[in-house]
Protein backbone atom coordinates (compact mmCIF):
# COMPACT_ATOMS: atom_id res chain seq x y z
CA UNK A 1 0.00 0.00 0.00
CA UNK A 2 3.03 2.53 0.89
CA UNK A 3 4.27 1.90 -2.72
CA UNK A 4 1.69 2.60 -4.42
CA UNK A 5 1.43 7.31 -3.31
CA UNK A 6 4.58 7.72 -5.03
CA UNK A 7 3.47 5.99 -8.24
CA UNK A 8 0.40 7.60 -8.01
CA UNK A 9 1.69 10.98 -6.95
CA UNK A 10 3.97 10.99 -10.22
CA UNK A 11 1.08 9.43 -12.58
CA UNK A 12 -0.67 12.72 -11.22
CA UNK A 13 2.05 15.08 -11.96
CA UNK A 14 2.21 14.06 -15.35
CA UNK A 15 -1.34 13.71 -15.78
CA UNK A 16 -1.51 17.68 -14.59
CA UNK A 17 1.21 18.53 -17.04
CA UNK A 18 -0.49 16.50 -20.33
CA UNK A 19 -3.59 18.81 -19.15
CA UNK A 20 -1.77 21.77 -19.33
CA UNK A 21 0.58 20.94 -22.86
CA UNK A 22 -2.53 19.77 -24.68
CA UNK A 23 -4.69 22.84 -23.19
CA UNK A 24 -2.25 24.90 -24.57
CA UNK A 25 -1.78 23.12 -27.74
CA UNK A 26 -5.49 22.63 -28.31
CA UNK A 27 -6.23 25.98 -28.10
CA UNK A 28 -2.91 27.48 -30.37
CA UNK A 29 -4.03 24.62 -32.84
CA UNK A 30 -7.45 25.14 -33.02
CA UNK A 31 -6.56 29.02 -33.94
CA UNK A 32 -4.13 27.95 -36.87
CA UNK A 33 -6.88 25.31 -37.57
CA UNK A 34 -9.58 28.51 -38.29
CA UNK A 35 -7.24 31.46 -39.05
CA UNK A 36 -4.00 29.33 -41.30
CA UNK A 37 -6.84 29.49 -44.50
CA UNK A 38 -7.39 33.34 -44.42
CA UNK A 39 -3.66 34.15 -43.11
CA UNK A 40 -2.66 36.05 -46.49
CA UNK A 41 -0.94 39.49 -47.67
CA UNK A 42 -4.60 40.77 -48.46
CA UNK A 43 -5.93 40.40 -44.78
CA UNK A 44 -2.58 42.41 -43.56
CA UNK A 45 -2.29 45.26 -46.28
CA UNK A 46 -5.50 44.81 -47.89
CA UNK A 47 -5.82 46.11 -51.57
CA UNK A 48 -2.72 48.05 -51.17
CA UNK A 49 0.15 45.46 -52.27
CA UNK A 50 2.57 45.14 -49.60
CA UNK A 51 5.83 46.60 -50.71
CA UNK A 52 3.57 50.12 -51.02
CA UNK A 53 2.34 49.50 -47.42
CA UNK A 54 5.31 48.71 -45.76
CA UNK A 55 7.75 51.05 -47.97
CA UNK A 56 5.56 53.38 -50.25
CA UNK A 57 3.81 55.21 -46.98
CA UNK A 58 0.72 54.36 -49.30
CA UNK A 59 -2.34 53.99 -46.45
CA UNK A 60 -3.83 50.75 -45.72
CA UNK A 61 -7.93 50.93 -44.90
CA UNK A 62 -9.39 47.47 -44.69
CA UNK A 63 -6.10 45.27 -43.57
CA UNK A 64 -5.05 44.35 -40.33
CA UNK A 65 -1.44 45.97 -40.71
CA UNK A 66 -2.51 49.45 -38.98
CA UNK A 67 -3.57 47.14 -36.27
CA UNK A 68 -0.05 45.52 -35.72
CA UNK A 69 1.62 48.28 -35.80
CA UNK A 70 -0.91 49.76 -32.97
CA UNK A 71 -0.01 47.04 -30.84
CA UNK A 72 3.62 47.34 -31.19
CA UNK A 73 3.49 50.93 -31.03
CA UNK A 74 1.33 49.89 -27.64
CA UNK A 75 3.30 47.28 -25.68
CA UNK A 76 6.69 49.13 -26.52
CA UNK A 77 4.99 52.71 -24.99
CA UNK A 78 3.60 50.62 -22.25
CA UNK A 79 6.52 48.69 -21.20
CA UNK A 80 9.54 51.64 -22.05
CA UNK A 81 7.23 53.25 -19.55
CA UNK A 82 6.88 50.56 -16.94
CA UNK A 83 10.47 49.17 -17.27
CA UNK A 84 12.25 51.88 -15.59
CA UNK A 85 9.58 52.82 -13.22
CA UNK A 86 9.04 49.22 -11.90
CA UNK A 87 12.84 48.13 -11.47
CA UNK A 88 13.32 51.52 -9.74
CA UNK A 89 10.45 50.60 -7.17
CA UNK A 90 11.27 47.20 -7.02
CA UNK A 91 15.18 48.01 -6.12
CA UNK A 92 14.06 50.34 -3.58
CA UNK A 93 11.93 47.99 -1.85
CA UNK A 94 14.32 44.80 -1.87
CA UNK A 95 17.06 47.14 -0.62
CA UNK A 96 16.70 50.18 0.55
CA UNK A 97 13.01 50.03 2.29
CA UNK A 98 12.77 48.33 5.85
CA UNK A 99 10.17 47.29 8.64
CA UNK A 100 6.53 48.92 8.38
CA UNK A 101 7.41 50.63 5.17
CA UNK A 102 8.40 48.15 3.52
CA UNK A 103 5.02 45.85 4.51
CA UNK A 104 2.71 48.75 3.47
CA UNK A 105 4.23 49.26 -0.10
CA UNK A 106 4.18 45.68 -0.57
CA UNK A 107 0.82 45.46 0.27
CA UNK A 108 -0.54 48.12 -1.52
CA UNK A 109 1.45 46.66 -4.65
CA UNK A 110 -0.30 43.52 -4.68
CA UNK A 111 -3.59 45.67 -4.60
CA UNK A 112 -2.48 46.96 -7.32
CA UNK A 113 -1.85 43.95 -8.87
CA UNK A 114 -5.26 42.47 -8.50
CA UNK A 115 -7.55 45.69 -9.68
CA UNK A 116 -9.41 44.81 -12.75
CA UNK A 117 -8.64 45.87 -15.83
CA UNK A 118 -11.04 47.32 -16.64
CA UNK A 119 -11.01 49.63 -13.32
CA UNK A 120 -7.89 50.95 -14.90
CA UNK A 121 -9.36 51.40 -18.21
CA UNK A 122 -11.98 53.45 -15.78
CA UNK A 123 -9.19 56.02 -14.81
CA UNK A 124 -7.17 56.34 -17.99
CA UNK A 125 -10.41 57.47 -19.39
CA UNK A 126 -10.81 60.20 -16.97
CA UNK A 127 -7.36 60.85 -16.82
CA UNK A 128 -7.62 61.66 -21.01
CA UNK A 129 -11.10 63.82 -20.13
CA UNK A 130 -8.78 65.72 -17.64
CA UNK A 131 -6.39 66.42 -20.09
CA UNK A 132 -9.22 67.74 -22.91
CA UNK A 133 -10.63 69.74 -20.33
CA UNK A 134 -7.39 71.56 -18.61
CA UNK A 135 -4.84 70.87 -21.30
CA UNK A 136 -6.17 71.41 -24.91
CA UNK A 137 -9.39 70.28 -26.56
CA UNK A 138 -7.71 68.37 -28.99
CA UNK A 139 -6.35 65.72 -26.53
CA UNK A 140 -8.66 62.83 -25.68
CA UNK A 141 -7.98 59.02 -25.54
CA UNK A 142 -5.07 58.52 -27.69
CA UNK A 143 -2.13 55.70 -27.85
CA UNK A 144 -0.10 57.74 -25.42
CA UNK A 145 -2.75 57.84 -22.45
CA UNK A 146 -3.60 53.71 -23.40
CA UNK A 147 0.26 53.23 -22.86
CA UNK A 148 0.16 55.13 -19.78
CA UNK A 149 -2.82 53.24 -18.26
CA UNK A 150 -1.31 50.01 -19.21
CA UNK A 151 1.60 50.69 -17.81
CA UNK A 152 0.01 51.44 -14.62
CA UNK A 153 -1.57 47.84 -15.28
CA UNK A 154 1.60 45.92 -15.37
CA UNK A 155 3.62 48.11 -12.94
CA UNK A 156 2.64 45.53 -10.12
CA UNK A 157 4.25 42.81 -12.70
CA UNK A 158 7.68 44.36 -13.18
CA UNK A 159 7.82 45.85 -9.39
CA UNK A 160 7.27 41.83 -7.71
CA UNK A 161 9.38 40.38 -9.95
CA UNK A 162 12.32 43.01 -9.47
CA UNK A 163 12.16 42.22 -5.98
CA UNK A 164 11.80 39.02 -5.30
CA UNK A 165 14.41 38.51 -8.06
CA UNK A 166 16.69 40.71 -5.96
CA UNK A 167 15.76 39.18 -2.49
CA UNK A 168 16.43 35.78 -3.92
CA UNK A 169 19.81 36.12 -4.25
CA UNK A 170 21.74 34.26 -1.77
CA UNK A 171 23.89 35.36 1.06
CA UNK A 172 26.87 34.62 -0.16
CA UNK A 173 26.51 36.23 -3.25
CA UNK A 174 25.23 39.32 -1.72
CA UNK A 175 28.26 39.56 0.36
CA UNK A 176 31.07 38.91 -2.03
CA UNK A 177 31.70 42.12 -3.64
CA UNK A 178 30.89 43.56 0.07
CA UNK A 179 34.06 42.10 1.52
CA UNK A 180 36.24 43.00 -1.34
CA UNK A 181 35.40 46.76 0.06
CA UNK A 182 32.16 47.50 -2.72
CA UNK A 183 29.68 49.60 -1.29
CA UNK A 184 26.02 49.27 -1.64
CA UNK A 185 25.68 50.84 -4.75
CA UNK A 186 28.37 49.26 -6.46
CA UNK A 187 26.83 45.52 -5.24
CA UNK A 188 23.73 46.55 -6.51
CA UNK A 189 25.07 47.55 -10.15
CA UNK A 190 27.73 44.98 -10.88
CA UNK A 191 26.22 41.80 -8.68
CA UNK A 192 22.97 42.09 -7.51
CA UNK A 193 21.43 43.33 -10.79
CA UNK A 194 23.40 41.20 -13.03
CA UNK A 195 22.55 38.16 -10.57
CA UNK A 196 19.41 39.22 -10.60
CA UNK A 197 18.34 39.42 -15.03
CA UNK A 198 17.17 36.55 -15.31
CA UNK A 199 13.85 36.93 -12.68
CA UNK A 200 13.19 40.75 -14.02
CA UNK A 201 13.44 39.51 -17.69
CA UNK A 202 10.38 36.97 -16.60
CA UNK A 203 8.86 40.00 -14.89
CA UNK A 204 9.11 41.92 -18.03
CA UNK A 205 7.67 39.27 -20.49
CA UNK A 206 5.02 38.80 -18.26
CA UNK A 207 4.41 42.41 -18.81
CA UNK A 208 4.50 42.54 -22.47
CA UNK A 209 2.15 39.44 -22.82
CA UNK A 210 -0.21 41.48 -20.70
CA UNK A 211 -0.41 44.63 -22.99
CA UNK A 212 -0.64 42.80 -25.86
CA UNK A 213 -3.75 41.05 -24.68
CA UNK A 214 -5.32 43.35 -23.01
CA UNK A 215 -8.34 44.97 -24.58
CA UNK A 216 -10.39 46.43 -21.45
CA UNK A 217 -8.23 49.43 -20.81
CA UNK A 218 -7.37 49.97 -24.21
CA UNK A 219 -11.14 50.09 -25.24
CA UNK A 220 -11.74 52.90 -22.43
CA UNK A 221 -8.45 54.96 -23.61
CA UNK A 222 -7.92 55.68 -27.46
CA UNK A 223 -8.78 52.41 -29.42
CA UNK A 224 -11.09 52.86 -32.83
CA UNK A 225 -12.24 50.65 -35.24
CA UNK A 226 -9.58 52.82 -38.17
CA UNK A 227 -7.44 54.90 -37.34
CA UNK A 228 -4.70 54.08 -40.13
CA UNK A 229 -1.33 53.62 -39.31
CA UNK A 230 -0.11 55.57 -35.69
CA UNK A 231 1.81 58.90 -36.36
CA UNK A 232 1.34 60.66 -33.21
CA UNK A 233 1.24 59.09 -29.84
CA UNK A 234 -1.73 61.43 -29.23
CA UNK A 235 -3.66 59.73 -31.97
CA UNK A 236 -6.59 57.37 -31.17
CA UNK A 237 -4.79 53.53 -32.66
CA UNK A 238 -5.96 50.37 -33.71
CA UNK A 239 -5.42 47.08 -31.78
CA UNK A 240 -5.35 43.61 -32.77
CA UNK A 241 -7.14 42.25 -29.15
CA UNK A 242 -9.89 45.19 -30.20
CA UNK A 243 -10.42 43.83 -33.28
CA UNK A 244 -10.60 40.25 -32.85
CA UNK A 245 -13.19 41.01 -29.89
CA UNK A 246 -14.87 43.24 -32.32
CA UNK A 247 -15.06 41.28 -35.12
CA UNK A 248 -16.16 38.62 -32.79
CA UNK A 249 -18.80 40.09 -31.54
CA UNK A 250 -20.40 42.11 -34.63
CA UNK A 251 -19.70 39.96 -37.19
CA UNK A 252 -21.67 39.53 -40.53
CA UNK A 253 -20.61 36.87 -42.11
CA UNK A 254 -18.87 33.50 -41.46
CA UNK A 255 -16.54 35.25 -43.64
CA UNK A 256 -15.62 38.20 -41.20
CA UNK A 257 -15.21 35.24 -38.17
CA UNK A 258 -12.94 33.46 -39.80
CA UNK A 259 -10.52 37.04 -40.32
CA UNK A 260 -10.92 37.31 -36.32
CA UNK A 261 -8.88 33.71 -36.20
CA UNK A 262 -6.39 34.79 -38.19
CA UNK A 263 -6.11 38.12 -36.92
CA UNK A 264 -5.71 36.12 -33.38
CA UNK A 265 -3.23 34.17 -34.81
CA UNK A 266 -1.14 37.10 -36.05
CA UNK A 267 -1.71 38.14 -32.38
CA UNK A 268 -0.28 35.01 -31.35
CA UNK A 269 2.87 36.01 -33.87
CA UNK A 270 3.19 39.30 -32.57
CA UNK A 271 3.86 38.25 -28.94
CA UNK A 272 6.04 35.55 -29.94
CA UNK A 273 7.78 37.72 -31.63
CA UNK A 274 8.51 40.32 -28.48
CA UNK A 275 8.81 37.31 -26.42
CA UNK A 276 12.03 36.61 -28.67
CA UNK A 277 12.90 40.36 -28.73
CA UNK A 278 12.67 40.12 -24.76
CA UNK A 279 14.59 37.01 -24.81
CA UNK A 280 17.57 38.37 -27.11
CA UNK A 281 17.90 41.75 -24.95
CA UNK A 282 18.69 39.79 -22.19
CA UNK A 283 20.58 37.47 -23.22
CA UNK A 284 22.80 40.53 -24.66
CA UNK A 285 22.34 42.17 -21.63
CA UNK A 286 23.77 38.82 -19.55
CA UNK A 287 26.81 38.41 -21.73
CA UNK A 288 27.30 42.47 -21.43
CA UNK A 289 27.36 42.06 -17.79
CA UNK A 290 29.99 38.90 -17.76
CA UNK A 291 32.45 40.44 -20.23
CA UNK A 292 32.70 44.12 -19.73
CA UNK A 293 35.80 45.30 -18.85
CA UNK B 1 62.45 42.19 18.13
CA UNK B 2 59.44 41.88 19.75
CA UNK B 3 56.54 40.58 17.20
CA UNK B 4 53.90 43.43 16.52
CA UNK B 5 50.32 43.13 16.74
CA UNK B 6 48.39 43.55 14.07
CA UNK B 7 44.73 43.09 15.21
CA UNK B 8 43.47 43.46 18.99
CA UNK B 9 40.20 42.44 19.92
CA UNK B 10 38.83 43.30 23.08
CA UNK B 11 35.38 42.12 24.71
CA UNK B 12 33.66 41.26 21.71
CA UNK B 13 29.91 40.08 21.85
CA UNK B 14 28.12 38.87 19.25
CA UNK B 15 24.53 37.72 19.04
CA UNK B 16 22.42 37.02 15.95
CA UNK B 17 18.71 37.86 16.89
CA UNK B 18 18.57 36.47 20.20
CA UNK B 19 21.05 34.34 20.46
CA UNK B 20 24.59 34.73 21.75
CA UNK B 21 27.21 33.30 19.92
CA UNK B 22 30.14 35.13 21.07
CA UNK B 23 30.71 36.17 24.55
CA UNK B 24 33.18 38.74 25.76
CA UNK B 25 35.72 37.65 23.36
CA UNK B 26 39.15 38.62 23.07
CA UNK B 27 42.43 37.82 21.32
CA UNK B 28 45.43 39.03 19.85
CA UNK B 29 46.56 38.14 16.00
CA UNK B 30 50.77 39.03 15.19
CA UNK B 31 51.44 40.61 12.22
CA UNK B 32 52.93 38.18 9.19
CA UNK B 33 51.79 35.05 11.23
CA UNK B 34 48.94 32.64 10.23
CA UNK B 35 46.25 32.26 13.24
CA UNK B 36 44.19 29.49 13.30
CA UNK B 37 40.57 29.00 14.75
CA UNK B 38 39.05 25.67 15.85
CA UNK B 39 36.86 24.77 17.19
CA UNK B 40 33.21 22.81 16.23
CA UNK B 41 30.95 24.06 13.18
CA UNK B 42 28.29 26.42 14.28
CA UNK B 43 30.28 28.00 17.50
CA UNK B 44 30.74 31.64 15.81
CA UNK B 45 34.26 30.96 13.73
CA UNK B 46 32.98 32.11 10.77
CA UNK B 47 31.30 34.99 12.62
CA UNK B 48 34.40 36.17 14.22
CA UNK B 49 36.07 36.52 11.45
CA UNK B 50 33.07 38.53 10.08
CA UNK B 51 33.54 40.87 13.06
CA UNK B 52 36.95 41.44 11.89
CA UNK B 53 35.65 42.94 9.04
CA UNK B 54 32.29 44.83 10.12
CA UNK B 55 30.97 42.53 6.90
CA UNK B 56 28.47 41.18 9.84
CA UNK B 57 26.83 44.76 9.51
CA UNK B 58 25.36 43.31 6.02
CA UNK B 59 24.15 40.23 7.58
CA UNK B 60 20.39 40.93 9.22
CA UNK B 61 19.82 40.46 12.39
CA UNK B 62 23.33 40.40 13.46
CA UNK B 63 24.69 42.07 16.02
CA UNK B 64 28.30 42.55 17.65
CA UNK B 65 29.37 44.73 20.78
CA UNK B 66 33.23 45.34 21.53
CA UNK B 67 36.19 46.72 20.19
CA UNK B 68 38.46 45.67 17.54
CA UNK B 69 41.66 47.59 16.35
CA UNK B 70 43.28 47.09 13.25
CA UNK B 71 46.83 48.07 12.74
CA UNK B 72 47.44 49.99 9.42
CA UNK B 73 50.09 52.37 8.03
CA UNK B 74 51.69 52.02 11.65
CA UNK B 75 49.17 53.02 13.54
CA UNK B 76 46.01 51.33 15.20
CA UNK B 77 42.66 52.21 14.20
CA UNK B 78 39.39 50.99 15.74
CA UNK B 79 37.19 48.99 13.14
CA UNK B 80 33.92 50.31 14.67
CA UNK B 81 35.36 54.43 14.32
CA UNK B 82 32.81 56.31 12.23
CA UNK B 83 35.15 57.99 10.29
CA UNK B 84 36.71 54.77 9.25
CA UNK B 85 34.31 53.85 6.49
CA UNK B 86 33.59 49.48 5.92
CA UNK B 87 34.35 49.65 2.39
CA UNK B 88 38.40 51.02 3.28
CA UNK B 89 38.66 48.39 6.01
CA UNK B 90 37.48 45.80 3.87
CA UNK B 91 39.63 46.14 1.09
CA UNK B 92 42.63 46.35 3.82
CA UNK B 93 41.07 43.00 5.78
CA UNK B 94 40.08 40.90 2.36
CA UNK B 95 38.46 38.07 3.20
CA UNK B 96 37.85 34.55 1.62
CA UNK B 97 35.10 32.54 2.10
CA UNK B 98 34.88 28.78 2.96
CA UNK B 99 32.84 27.61 -0.53
CA UNK B 100 34.83 29.44 -3.80
CA UNK B 101 32.65 32.99 -5.20
CA UNK B 102 33.73 33.58 -8.22
CA UNK B 103 31.41 36.39 -9.57
CA UNK B 104 29.58 36.15 -12.63
CA UNK B 105 32.25 37.36 -14.53
CA UNK B 106 35.09 36.57 -16.44
CA UNK B 107 38.28 35.21 -14.89
CA UNK B 108 40.25 39.16 -15.57
CA UNK B 109 37.20 40.58 -14.47
CA UNK B 110 36.95 38.91 -10.95
CA UNK B 111 40.29 39.76 -10.05
CA UNK B 112 40.34 43.13 -11.31
CA UNK B 113 36.98 44.09 -9.16
CA UNK B 114 38.72 45.05 -6.17
CA UNK B 115 40.64 47.51 -8.10
CA UNK B 116 37.40 48.27 -9.91
CA UNK B 117 35.90 48.96 -6.67
CA UNK B 118 38.34 51.35 -5.76
CA UNK B 119 38.04 53.37 -8.75
CA UNK B 120 41.02 52.37 -10.67
CA UNK B 121 40.94 53.08 -14.57
CA UNK B 122 44.48 52.57 -15.94
CA UNK B 123 44.25 49.62 -17.48
CA UNK B 124 48.35 48.80 -18.05
CA UNK B 125 48.23 49.17 -14.35
CA UNK B 126 45.11 47.19 -13.49
CA UNK B 127 46.27 44.03 -15.95
CA UNK B 128 49.60 44.21 -14.44
CA UNK B 129 47.98 43.91 -10.41
CA UNK B 130 46.09 40.91 -11.87
CA UNK B 131 48.81 39.09 -13.60
CA UNK B 132 50.72 39.64 -10.27
CA UNK B 133 47.29 38.41 -7.69
CA UNK B 134 47.08 35.69 -10.05
CA UNK B 135 50.71 34.87 -9.37
CA UNK B 136 50.71 35.03 -6.11
CA UNK B 137 48.19 32.71 -5.84
CA UNK B 138 49.86 30.46 -7.80
CA UNK B 139 46.92 30.40 -10.46
CA UNK B 140 48.55 32.65 -13.48
CA UNK B 141 50.71 29.55 -15.43
CA UNK B 142 47.17 27.77 -15.05
CA UNK B 143 44.37 30.12 -16.29
CA UNK B 144 46.86 32.96 -18.67
CA UNK B 145 45.34 31.59 -22.43
CA UNK B 146 41.70 32.08 -20.74
CA UNK B 147 41.15 35.10 -18.68
CA UNK B 148 38.60 35.78 -21.21
CA UNK B 149 36.22 33.19 -19.53
CA UNK B 150 33.42 32.43 -17.57
CA UNK B 151 35.06 32.14 -13.92
CA UNK B 152 32.63 29.67 -12.97
CA UNK B 153 33.90 26.93 -15.47
CA UNK B 154 36.79 26.67 -13.22
CA UNK B 155 37.61 23.82 -11.17
CA UNK B 156 36.91 23.79 -7.19
CA UNK B 157 40.43 23.91 -6.62
CA UNK B 158 41.15 26.73 -8.98
CA UNK B 159 38.14 28.77 -8.30
CA UNK B 160 39.27 29.09 -4.42
CA UNK B 161 42.97 30.41 -5.84
CA UNK B 162 40.86 32.79 -7.93
CA UNK B 163 39.26 33.92 -4.69
CA UNK B 164 42.39 33.98 -3.18
CA UNK B 165 44.11 36.11 -6.06
CA UNK B 166 40.61 38.22 -6.33
CA UNK B 167 41.16 39.38 -2.35
CA UNK B 168 45.02 39.83 -3.06
CA UNK B 169 44.43 42.01 -5.93
CA UNK B 170 44.02 45.09 -3.91
CA UNK B 171 46.90 44.36 -1.56
CA UNK B 172 45.44 43.89 1.91
CA UNK B 173 47.00 44.04 5.08
CA UNK B 174 45.11 41.12 6.15
CA UNK B 175 43.44 38.01 5.01
CA UNK B 176 40.96 36.06 6.66
CA UNK B 177 40.24 32.91 5.16
CA UNK B 178 36.89 30.71 6.40
CA UNK B 179 37.54 27.26 5.76
CA UNK B 180 39.38 27.87 2.73
CA UNK B 181 40.03 24.11 1.93
CA UNK B 182 36.82 22.37 3.03
CA UNK B 183 35.27 22.43 -0.52
CA UNK B 184 38.07 20.70 -1.78
CA UNK B 185 40.09 17.37 -2.45
CA UNK B 186 43.19 16.53 -0.47
CA UNK B 187 45.72 17.91 -3.53
CA UNK B 188 43.64 21.00 -4.27
CA UNK B 189 43.63 21.44 -0.30
CA UNK B 190 47.45 20.81 -0.64
CA UNK B 191 48.21 23.66 -3.15
CA UNK B 192 46.34 26.17 -1.32
CA UNK B 193 48.15 25.31 2.14
CA UNK B 194 51.45 25.75 0.29
CA UNK B 195 50.06 28.90 -0.89
CA UNK B 196 48.78 30.35 2.17
CA UNK B 197 52.64 29.64 3.85
CA UNK B 198 54.14 31.89 0.66
CA UNK B 199 51.61 34.12 1.41
CA UNK B 200 52.16 34.61 5.48
CA UNK B 201 55.52 36.69 4.34
CA UNK B 202 53.56 39.92 2.86
CA UNK B 203 50.39 39.57 5.19
CA UNK B 204 48.64 38.80 8.35
CA UNK B 205 46.49 35.67 8.04
CA UNK B 206 44.05 34.09 10.06
CA UNK B 207 42.43 31.16 8.75
CA UNK B 208 39.40 29.28 9.93
CA UNK B 209 39.66 25.11 9.85
CA UNK B 210 38.26 22.26 11.69
CA UNK B 211 41.56 20.22 10.32
CA UNK B 212 43.50 20.13 13.04
CA UNK B 213 46.58 18.05 10.96
CA UNK B 214 46.13 21.56 8.64
CA UNK B 215 46.48 23.53 11.63
CA UNK B 216 49.75 21.66 12.94
CA UNK B 217 51.02 22.42 10.20
CA UNK B 218 50.81 25.58 9.05
CA UNK B 219 49.82 27.96 11.94
CA UNK B 220 51.99 30.08 14.56
CA UNK B 221 48.82 31.06 16.93
CA UNK B 222 46.11 28.88 17.18
CA UNK B 223 42.84 29.98 19.18
CA UNK B 224 40.20 27.36 19.83
CA UNK B 225 36.35 28.79 19.72
CA UNK B 226 34.45 27.09 23.10
CA UNK B 227 31.61 28.13 25.25
CA UNK B 228 30.87 31.01 23.30
CA UNK B 229 34.67 32.34 23.54
CA UNK B 230 37.93 31.82 22.24
CA UNK B 231 40.57 30.38 23.82
CA UNK B 232 44.51 29.96 23.18
CA UNK B 233 45.91 26.63 22.64
CA UNK B 234 49.24 27.96 21.43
Amino acid sequence: MKRIWPWAVRCGCYAAGLWIVSGAAGVVGFVAWRGLPHLNAQLLFGDVSARDALFGGVPVFDGLWPAVLGTVALVTGAVALAAPLGLATGIYLAEFSRGRLKEVLTVFFDVLAGIPSVVVGLFGFSVSLLLHKLVSPRLGPCLLVAAFSLMILVLPYVIRATQSALEEVPQEVRLTALSLGADRVQNLVWVLLPHSLQGIASGLLLAVGRCAEDTAVILLTGVVVTAGVPRSVLDPFEALPFYIYYISTQYGSTEELERGFAAALILLGVSVSLFALAYAVRRAVGSWALYRA
Amino acid sequence: MDPVVKIRVEGLTFRYGARTVLREVSALFLEGALAAIVGPSGRGKSTFLMALNRLWEEVPGAHAQGRVWVRLDGRERLVSDPSFPATELRRRVAMVFQAPNPLRMSIFNNVAFPLKVMGQRNKRLVAQEVEGALRRAFLWDEVKDRLDEDARRLSGGQQQRLCIARALAAQPDVLLLDEPTSSLDARAAGVIEDLLLTLKRRCTLVVVSHYLEQVERLADQVYEVAHETLEILS
